[in-house]
């Protein structure tokens, strides 16, 4: 299949990189923008695409230069002709104080993409919100939880793990109204 | 101290820096401890990349924090906290009870 570079969707381009590390043996999980990209439909469009991988980098830089990316730092990787750069952000997925223990597979034309369920993105967003006040990333897990069916009591029982239940507030709120 | 266990001794007093006052740049740590800059920027590069710390920059300063996202925070604070405790007083002196409370501008020292 040839593949239009320059044009690529971010959905697209996960699928590619994910069909890739898994025909190499690579577990990877797809975590960060690209989830709220992906579960919003691009309402909210993320230029980087984060994984998580225990695989070391010597073992997983090989598998993206068979795609053209080339290592451009410890963990980027970029592709000139390619809007969107790649970065495996160091390991454990996790969620503030929690592992990650569920995942979301979505099927594409290009292949699977192993990704957080959207539960877990809203919390991933909201874990940015929580500790660094970041407007943006509470208004990406707003388009996520009104995109997508998320757990709230799920994410309402994180929240206090995460002690920010006033916060958690703030969250539902802006959801209702 | 720890350093056994952080792989070398300016990793330990990065860590015991910013447990003890939350933030802090480069150069003010180099001054510091009296060590290089570059040599501080690079470990802090690398416990950066790990998702260990997370900097910011005000101004033209870059600010290190431990990033409140690392799963195993709470943990390593708990082990830094423990271990201050065995730091020698002298040592605690010169490098942890370091005036952090504003002083306005242009007063004499």
């Amino acid at each position: 299949m040839k593949i239009d570079w320059k044009h690529i969707k971010i959905k697209e381009l996960a699928a590619i990189v994910a069909e890739k590390l898994t025909e190499k043996d690579i577990d990877a999980i797809l975590v960060g923008g690209a989830c709220v990209s992906i579960y919003t439909k691009n309402k909210y469009l993320s230029y980087d695409l984060d994984f998580v991988s225990h695989a070391l980098m010597k073992d997983i830089t090989p598998a993206l230069s068979e795609l053209g990316f080339k290592r451009e730092s410890s963990r980027h990787f970029i592709r000139t002709d390619c809007p969107f750069f790649i970065e495996f952000v160091s390991p454990p997925a996790a969620i503030g104080n929690e592992p990650v223990k569920m995942r979301e597979k979505i099927k594409t034309r290009f292949g699977s993409i192993i990704l957080l369920t959207p539960t877990d993105c809203v919390k991933d967003r909201l874990a940015a919100f929580y500790h660094w006040d970041d407007p943006q990333a509470l208004e990406q897990a707003l388009l996520v939880a009104k995109a997508q069916k998320i757990n709230l009591k799920e994410i309402k029982r994180w929240s206090e793990q995460e002690g920010q239940i006033e916060k958690y507030d703030v969250f539902i709120r802006k959801i209702k109204g | 101290m720890l350093e056994g266990l952080f792989g070398n001794v300016t990793v330990e007093k990065i860590f015991f820096f910013l447990n003890t006052y939350g933030e802090a740049y480069p150069l003010g740590m180099a001054r510091v401890f009296g060590e290089p800059v570059n040599r501080i920027q690079q470990q802090l590069k690398r416990l950066e990349n790990s998702g260990i710390v997370v900097s910011r920059l005000v101004g033209r300063v870059r600010l290190y924090t431990f990033s409140p996202q690392y799963p195993f925070l709470k943990e390593l604070k708990s082990l830094l906290s423990k271990a201050s405790e065995f730091i020698p007083e002298k040592e605690k002196d010169k490098y942890y009870r370091i005036r952090t409370r504003p002083r306005r501008a242009g007063k004499p020292l």
